[in-house]
């Protein structure tokens, strides 16, 4: 097997001097498609946070064995404000990296990187358009570019369902699909009926992280990761998620 | 008033210095009020121009430069708000408000107790654009041409922290030192503002030529150059109608940029949907030629 992207060792956070997530072991490989669950406020937003750098520690340690990672994210949308005067364009062109702090210019092979982006995702036509004048299908969209448009190792999309119909999830899973040949994914999501038949393996997060080597998983199992996710009530099919391993 | 009699004030020092400064300030407040606005920040620009009168009181107290004083106040204000937001820990627009009105207090406290002559506080509140000097329109000149080398270079950080901090830090952008360098820069950029409209008018002048641009565009690189041509024709007019009817200056200027954008919008309004979608089309397809 590969070596890791990435690898959580015993690690907490949280916020000041409440801990959210206590004791977290986990290893991303370069071909993981990894679905996180759990529920509102279980900590899926934190972990996610923690994976990018932007929780701090409080104990545990976090590495990379081969290397700088390069992650791609896709915030919840409620990160985002929709009336701030940015373009779809320049949305796209952040996710880019500043290669020189004091030179912080796109370069034309940047700048032709974007375009590209644009035109595969069929928001050429957008691309000046200022995010407020988008459907809450085109501005997820440009966010997705804008966390691939670097080509990231791993990409890390937290509940790109929300705010957005059915017919846009369905394009946004192709996607992924596609993409999971590419790069390691993680796909956080409330929505478990819908994202198991895609992920390879699943991760409940409750307070702590239990990791569930496939992604076939029952409520029984959720009980004993306690971790509470409706199941029932997600997911246009059900019992296709219920379905107990019957080979073993 | 015959019209050559009405034009001869073009010829007045004082005037031509008012212009200047009015025309500077525009530019200034375009830049940094652009920033404001689209972070919704602009609250943070009543606390640090509130504050800041405390500064203006103690260095008369102390027989120093008021506007020195009011500058250290302003920054220290800036970055206090800053550092709260960042660490969370206390509700950022209540601690707005206690900076707010304590710079408030602190100001009024220490005029009043300051012996001898008291020093005209209107000049602070409403700011004093006809009595403008040339190191004073200097200072703008400076402070202006350093903001439009920052907004040049440091454009896309400054940008991307503005909108998204968060991904902006996953992106390795050092978010935290251009938070505190704009927070600098605001307070900065407000002080030297209050030389000119004065500590009641100065926010209108960082935010109602910024909404009247982004009637036009929502796309913050726009946004300023038309905030600042707006911002500059308004408060010329401003100060072309203050000498006509008489009124005070700062007042006058603030008053002009309330109606330009009551006219702007207005017609938008009324010319309708239709003429405002064809022309952002227009645009649009001009921009991908
Ligand atoms: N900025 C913050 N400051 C303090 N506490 C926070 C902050 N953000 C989250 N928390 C707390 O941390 C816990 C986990 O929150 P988190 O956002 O990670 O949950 P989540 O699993 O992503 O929930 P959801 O499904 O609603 O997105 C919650 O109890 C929440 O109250
Ligand atoms: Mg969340």
């Amino acid at each position: 097997m590969s070596n890791p992207l990435l690898v959580l060792e015993n690690v907490s956070t949280g916020y000041f001097s409440q801990t959210v997530l206590e004791e977290i072991n986990l290893k991303v490989y370069p071909d993981d498609f990894i679905g996180i669950i759990g529920p509102n406020g279980g900590g899926k937003t934190t972990l996610v946070k923690l994976i990018l750098g932007l929780q701090p520690l409080f104990s545990g340690r976090i590495y990379f064995p081969v290397g700088k990672l390069r992650t791609g994210y896709l915030p919840q949308a409620t990160q985002v404000d929709r009336s701030f005067p940015i373009t779809v364009k320049e949305v796209v062109s952040s996710g880019l990296k500043i290669r020189n702090p004091l030179f912080p210019h796109l370069t034309s092979t940047q700048k032709t990187r974007v375009d590209q982006m644009l035109e595969d995702a069929g928001l050429a036509g957008l691309a000046s358009r200022p995010i407020g004048e988008l459907s809450g299908g085109q501005l997820q969209k440009t966010l997705l570019c804008r966390a691939l448009v670097e080509k990231p190792h791993l990409l890390i999309l937290d509940e790109p369902n929300s705010h957005v119909d059915k017919k846009f999830e369905r394009e946004l899973y192709g996607w992924l699909g596609e993409l999971s040949r590419e790069m390691a994914i993680l796909l956080v999501s409330h929505d478990i009926g819908t994202i198991t038949p895609m992920v390879k393996t699943i991760a409940c997060v409750n307070h702590s992280l239990h990791y569930h080597p496939s992604n076939q998983i029952s409520e029984e199992m959720l009980k004993v990761y306690n971790c509470p996710v409706d199941i029932i009530a997600h997911g246009p099919v059900p019992h296709r998620v219920l379905r107990v391993h019957d080979d073993e | 008033m015959m019209m050559s009699e009405f034009f001869s004030i073009f010829e007045y020092q004082f005037f031509q210095n008012a212009i200047a400064a009015a025309v500077l300030t525009s530019v200034i407040a375009s830049m940094v009020g652009t920033y404001m606005v689209s972070r919704k920040i602009v609250f943070i620009g009543g606390g640090i121009t509130h504050a800041s009168f405390g500064g203006i009181g103690l260095a008369y107290y102390m027989g120093l430069n008021p506007f020195a004083g009011a500058a250290v106040f302003a920054v220290m204000t800036a970055l206090g708000i800053e550092w709260i937001s960042d660490k969370g820990k206390v509700r950022e627009d209540s601690a707005i408000a206690v900076l707010w009105s304590l710079g408030m207090a602190l100001g009024i406290i220490f005029v009043f107790i300051t012996p001898g002559y008291t020093p005209n506080l209107m000049t602070f509140l409403f700011g004093s654009i006809l009595s403008v000097g040339i190191p004073d329109l200097l200072l703008l000149l400076f402070f202006a041409i350093f903001l439009v080398i920052l907004f040049l270079v440091f454009f896309r950080p400054i940008l991307y922290t503005a909108f998204d901090p968060e991904f902006a830090k996953t992106k390795g952008i050092a978010v935290s030192l251009y938070r505190y360098m704009m927070s600098v820069v605001m307070a900065l950029a407000i002080v030297l503002s209050i030389r000119t409209v004065g500590i009641i008018l100065v926010l209108s002048i960082f935010t109602i030529p910024q909404i009247t641009a982004m009637i036009f565009t929502r796309d913050f690189r726009k946004v300023i150059p038309w905030a600042a041509a707006l911002g500059a024709f308004g408060s010329v007019a401003g100060l072309v109608a203050a000498y006509a009817l008489d009124i005070p200056a700062s007042a006058a200027v603030i008053f002009f940029l309330t109606i330009q954008f009551l006219i702007i919008k207005a017609f938008f309004m009324l010319t309708g949907r239709l003429l405002n979608l064809r022309l952002k089309n227009m645009f649009y397809r001009y921009k991908k030629d």
